[in-house]
C-alpha cells in the first residue's frame, strides 16, 4: 500500500460493534455519534473521544436497517426488519416513541432539513410523522418497494422506487412532480437548491433530471452499479462510485454533457461509499477492500489526494461531521473509524 | 484480503402443492447444522422452522434497454444485499419462488448485478413437479414449463399418486423438454439432499465434469452391434417383438472404437434420412442402406447378409437388440456370430411441446471466428427463446477445451483444461422454444473448420 507515501489519515477514535455497522449519524454539533448495526442494536458514542455514552442490544427484532439524528436537537430514529420506527432521546437509552409502521422492513428513515417531519418507508408506502412520532400522511402504494427517500431544502420529499422519482410536499403528501425512467433508481442525490436530482440505477448508469426544465440525461458506463452519489456544497458536483475510480461530473455552465469527468484514481475495488464535505469541495470515497480517501477537488478542477485511511473490511458509509472537522466511516466487520481533518 | 467464499443459492420452483416447502423443511432439518436463509415469495403451505425466512413480494425490474437478459428480481437484490452485510454469514441460501414465477430474471440476477454476483453464486435450479398433476399444468401454462427448462434437477414428486407407466410418460416428456435435467423421483418430496444442493451447476469447471454425458445427441436408431465377418453367407434372425417392422442400415468396413462408432452413427443419420427399402424374410439385406425389415409375421424369422471380404459390419438398428433377441447366424454352421461391442442410443422422440432441446455434438475444430458470428446471431434472434445452454467446444488453433454455459444472452464462456490425447470435438446443448434444430444444426456445422 502507498498509504505512507500518501500520508495517512490521523485516527482520532475508532470501536468494533457486534455486527456490521449499518448506519449512523453526527449530531449538530458533532458532539455524539449514532449507529445502529445489522443485528438490531443501538449504540451512542462521545463524537470527541469515541466513549460509549450507551448501547442497547436487538431493538429491532431480524435487525436494525437505517438511523437518522435530527439536525439539530439530541434525539434520532431508528427504523428495522421489525417494521418498527424508533425514536430516541440521544443522551439516554430512552425511546421517545415506537412506531409499529407494518410488516415488512421499514428500510429507509430521514428528518427533513428543517427537523419538523420525520419519514420512514416500509415496503411500497412511505410514511411521514411529526417530530414527535405523530402520523401526518402516508403515500398509497408505489410501484415497487421505495429504494430511497430524501427531503430537499424545500421541504418536499423525494422517494424513489422502479420507474421513478417523486416530490411530494413535506406538509399534506401531495404530489409535486413525478419523473419517470424505465429502470430500478437505488439512490438519490440532491443538489443543495433541489434542481437537480440525480439516481443511480440498476443498469450502471446515473440518471439525472434538472427539475426546473423537466429535461434529464444518464451518464452510462459505469463497470458496477453507482449506489454512492453525493453533491458538494454548491450542487457543482456530482460525485458518483460505481467503479474503482470516484467519477465526478461537473455541472457547471453547459456540463456535465458532453463533456468528461474527473475520474479520481486510487482505490483498487469497486467504490462503495463517498461523499462530499459540507462546506468545501473536499470528497471522501471509501471501497470495498476497505480503503478511504481524502480528495480536495481545487477551483480549477483539479484533485488531489490529501490522505489514506484502512478499515477492516467494506466501507458501508461515511459521514462527515458537521463542522468538517473529522470523518467516520462505518465497515462490514463492525468497526466505526473516526479520522480527524 | 481473502477472496470471500461465495454463498449458493438454490433456486427451487414449481407449482403451489408440488411440495416445495415440503423439501426446503427435510433440508434444513438435515442441514441444521448450517445457517440457511430462506427467501419465499409465497407463503408456504406449511411452516419453515429453523432457518432465517424472509418474505418478499416478487418485483421483476425490467431495464430501459429492453434487453430481456438484463431483467432481473429487485425483491432479491434487496434481501441478498442486506444479508451479505452480516459479520456471520449464511452457509446457505434458497431462494423458493411462486409457482408462476419467471425463472430467467432470477437466474440472471446472479450474473447480472455485481453486488450479488460478487458474494453469491447460483448453485442450481431445482423444480419440483407433481407427478399426479402435470399433464393439467404443462399444456396451460408457459411458467411451469420455462420452469423445467431452466431445471438443473427435476423433482418429480407424489410418485406414488401416479402410476409407473404414467411416470415413465411423464420423465420422457420432461426430458424432451429439458435434456440437461437430472430427474429424481419422490413421493414426498424425500430426495437425499445432496441432489438438489450444492450441484455447482453453473460453475463451468464442474458443470461437465460432473455429467460429461449431459449432451448425449439423439438419434434415429437406439442400438448398434459391431460383428467380425468373413466371406461367407449369414442371416440376422429375429423372435417376435413389440413392433411389426424395425429400420435398420447395416455399415461395411465398421470400426470398434467408441468413436468410430460414433462417427458411423453420423452417417448412418444420413442414409436414415433417405427413403428406406422395404426388405421381407428370406430376402437379402443391401449394405449402407436404410432398410425396413418387415417382421408382421409371426414367430421367428430372419434376412440374409452376403459378405465378399473380411471386416466388422455394424447393424445400427431402430431397436435394441434385446427386444427382439437379435442373433446374427453364419448360414454354413448355424454358429451364432458374438458382438465384438454393443452400444444403445439415446433414441429420438417426438416433440409434441414447444419447448425442447438440441444437442450437437460434431468432431473436429470450429473456427472461432464464424462461430462468434453465428452465436451472435443466434443468440440475438432467438436469445428469448433461448432459455438454458450448455457445452464445450474445440477451438482451431487453442489447445485448450473451452466450456460456455447461458442463461438467454447471457454467454460465460472460459478455456478449460488441454485436450492432450482425448479426440477433439464439440458439444451443445441448447434448450428453449420453438428452437429450429436443423437450421441450428446447419450453422454449427459451418463453422467447423
Amino acid at each position: 500500500m502507498n498509504a505512507q507515501s500518501l500520508g495517512s489519515l490521523r485516527t482520532g477514535w475508532s470501536v468494533t460493534l457486534d455486527d456490521c455497522a449499518l448506519s449512523g449519524g453526527w449530531t449538530s454539533e458533532g458532539n455524539e455519534f449514532a449507529v445502529v448495526d445489522a443485528a438490531g442494536g443501538v449504540s451512542v458514542f462521545d463524537g470527541k473521544r469515541g466513549d460509549l455514552i450507551w448501547a442497547k442490544k436487538n431493538v429491532h427484532d431480524g435487525g436494525a436497517l437505517a438511523t437518522s439524528v435530527h439536525p439539530s436537537k439530541r434525539k434520532f430514529a431508528t427504523t428495522g426488519q421489525d417494521g418498527r420506527l424508533i425514536i430516541w432521546n440521544l443522551l439516554e437509552p430512552d425511546t421517545e416513541k415506537v412506531i409499529d409502521i407494518g410488516t415488512g422492513w421499514a428500510e429507509n428513515v430521514s428528518w427533513s432539513q428543517d427537523g419538523s417531519l420525520i419519514a420512514a418507508s416500509l415496503s411500497k408506502t412511505v410514511n411521514v410523522y411529526s417530530a414527535s412520532g405523530e402520523e401526518v400522511w402516508r403515500t398509497s402504494d408505489h410501484q415497487s418497494t421505495v429504494s430511497t427517500i430524501a427531503w430537499t431544502n424545500k421541504g418536499e420529499l423525494a422517494t424513489a422506487c422502479y420507474g421513478q422519482v417523486q416530490f411530494l410536499d413535506g406538509v399534506s403528501g401531495n404530489l409535486i412532480q413525478k419523473l419517470e425512467w424505465k429502470g430500478s433508481l437505488v439512490s438519490i442525490a440532491l443538489s443543495s437548491d433541489s434542481d437537480i436530482v440525480a439516481c443511480g440505477s440498476q443498469d450502471n448508469s446515473v440518471h439525472f433530471w434538472r427539475r426546473s426544465s423537466g429535461n434529464d440525461s444518464k451518464m452510462s458506463g459505469y463497470p458496477f452499479k453507482p449506489s454512492a452519489l453525493s453533491f458538494n456544497n454548491k450542487g457543482t458536483l456530482l460525485a458518483t462510485g460505481g467503479s474503482e475510480a470516484a467519477t465526478v461530473w461537473n455541472f457547471e455552465g453547459d456540463g456535465p454533457e458532453g463533456t468528461s469527468p474527473l475520474e479520481l484514481d486510487y482505490h483498487a475495488d469497486a467504490i462503495t461509499s463517498l461523499l462530499f464535505s459540507n462546506h468545501s469541495n473536499r470528497l471522501v470515497s471509501g471501497c470495498r477492500n476497505g480503503t478511504v480517501v481524502l480528495w480536495e477537488i481545487s477551483p480549477n478542477n483539479t484533485p488531489t489526494k490529501l490522505g489514506v485511511g484502512q478499515v477492516a473490511d467494506t466501507v458501508a458509509e461515511l459521514y462527515w461531521r458537521p463542522d468538517d472537522r473529522a470523518v467516520a466511516a462505518l465497515d462490514r466487520q463492525g468497526g466505526v473509524t473516526v479520522w480527524r481533518i | 484480503m481473502n477472496a470471500p467464499q461465495k454463498v449458493p443459492v438454490t433456486i427451487l420452483t414449481g407449482f403451489l402443492g408440488s411440495g416445495k416447502t415440503t423439501l426446503l423443511n427435510r433440508i434444513l432439518s438435515e442441514e441444521h447444522g448450517k445457517r440457511i436463509a430462506v427467501i419465499e415469495n409465497e407463503y408456504g403451505e406449511v411452516g419453515i422452522d429453523q432457518a432465517l425466512v424472509i418474505d418478499a413480494e416478487e418485483e421483476i425490474f425490467e431495464m430501459s434497454n429492453g434487453c430481456i437478459c438484463c431483467t432481473v428480481r429487485g425483491d432479491l437484490i434487496r434481501v441478498l444485499s442486506n444479508l451479505m452485510k452480516r459479520r456471520d454469514k449464511f452457509d446457505y441460501v434458497l431462494v423458493e419462488t411462486t409457482g408462476l414465477a419467471d425463472p430467467g430474471p432470477v437466474a440472471q440476477t446472479f450474473f447480472m448485478d455485481e453486488d450479488i454476483s460478487s458474494e453469491y453464486a447460483l448453485d442450481g435450479i431445482v423444480t419440483l413437479v407433481d407427478a399426479f398433476h402435470i399433464d393439467q399444468q404443462l399444456g396451460r401454462s408457459d411458467e411451469s414449463t420455462e420452469q423445467i427448462a431452466f431445471a438443473d434437477v427435476v423433482v418429480l414428486n407424489k410418485t406414488d399418486l401416479a402410476s409407473g407407466e404414467g411416470l415413465d410418460e411423464i420423465e420422457t416428456r420432461i426430458r424432451e423438454m429439458n435434456r440437461m435435467t437430472k430427474i429424481v423421483r419422490a413421493e414426498n418430496a424425500d430426495v437425499p439432499v445432496d441432489t438438489v444442493l450444492n450441484l455447482s451447476a453453473f460453475n463451468l469447471d464442474q458443470a461437465l465434469e460432473r455429467r460429461p454425458t449431459f449432451l448425449e445427441p439423439e438419434y434415429p436408431f437406439e442400438w448398434t452391434g459391431v460383428y467380425s465377418v468373413e466371406p461367407e453367407n449369414y442371416k440376422i434372425q429375429f423372435d417376435e417383438g413389440p413392433d411389426p417392422s424395425m429400420s435398420l442400415v447395416i455399415t461395411t468396413d465398421q470400426g470398434t472404437d467408441d468413436s468410430d462408432l460414433r462417427d458411423n452413427a453420423e452417417k448412418c443419420v444420413r442414409y436414415y434420412a433417405e427413403d428406406e427399402k422395404s426388405i421381407l424374410p428370406d430376402e437379402t439385406i443391401p449394405m449402407n442402406t436404410h432398410v425396413e425389415l418387415n417382421l408382421a409375421s409371426g414367430g421367428s424369422k430372419s434376412f440374409n447378409i452376403i459378405i465378399d471380404k473380411p471386416m466388422h459390419i455394424g447393424l445400427y438398428a431402430q431397436h435394441t437388440a434385446e427386444e427382439f433377441n437379435i442373433q446374427l447366424i453364419k448360414k454354413g454352421s448355424n454358429a451364432v456370430v458374438p458382438a465384438v461391442i454393443e452400444r444403445t442410443w439415446v433414441a429420438q422422440h417426438e416433440h409434441d411441446d414447444e419447448v425442447g432441446s438440441i444437442a450437437i455434438e460434431k468432431d473436429g475444430d470450429v473456427d472461432q471466428e464464424k462461430l462468434n458470428k453465428w452465436l451472435s446471431k443466434v443468440l440475438g434472434e432467438k436469445g428469448i427463446d433461448i432459455f438454458r445452454m450448455k457445452g464445450f467446444l474445440s477451438i482451431s488453433g487453442d489447445s485448450r477445451r473451452f466450456v460456455f454455459q447461458g442463461v438467454h444472452m447471457l454467454f460465460d464462456a472460459k478455456p478449460d483444461r488441454s485436450w492432450d490425447d482425448m479426440p477433439r470435438r464439440n458439444q451443445l446443448v441448447f434448450i428453449g422454444r420453438n428452437l429450429d434444430e436443423d437450421e441450428m444444426r446447419k450453422g454449427f456445422e459451418e463453422c467447423l473448420v
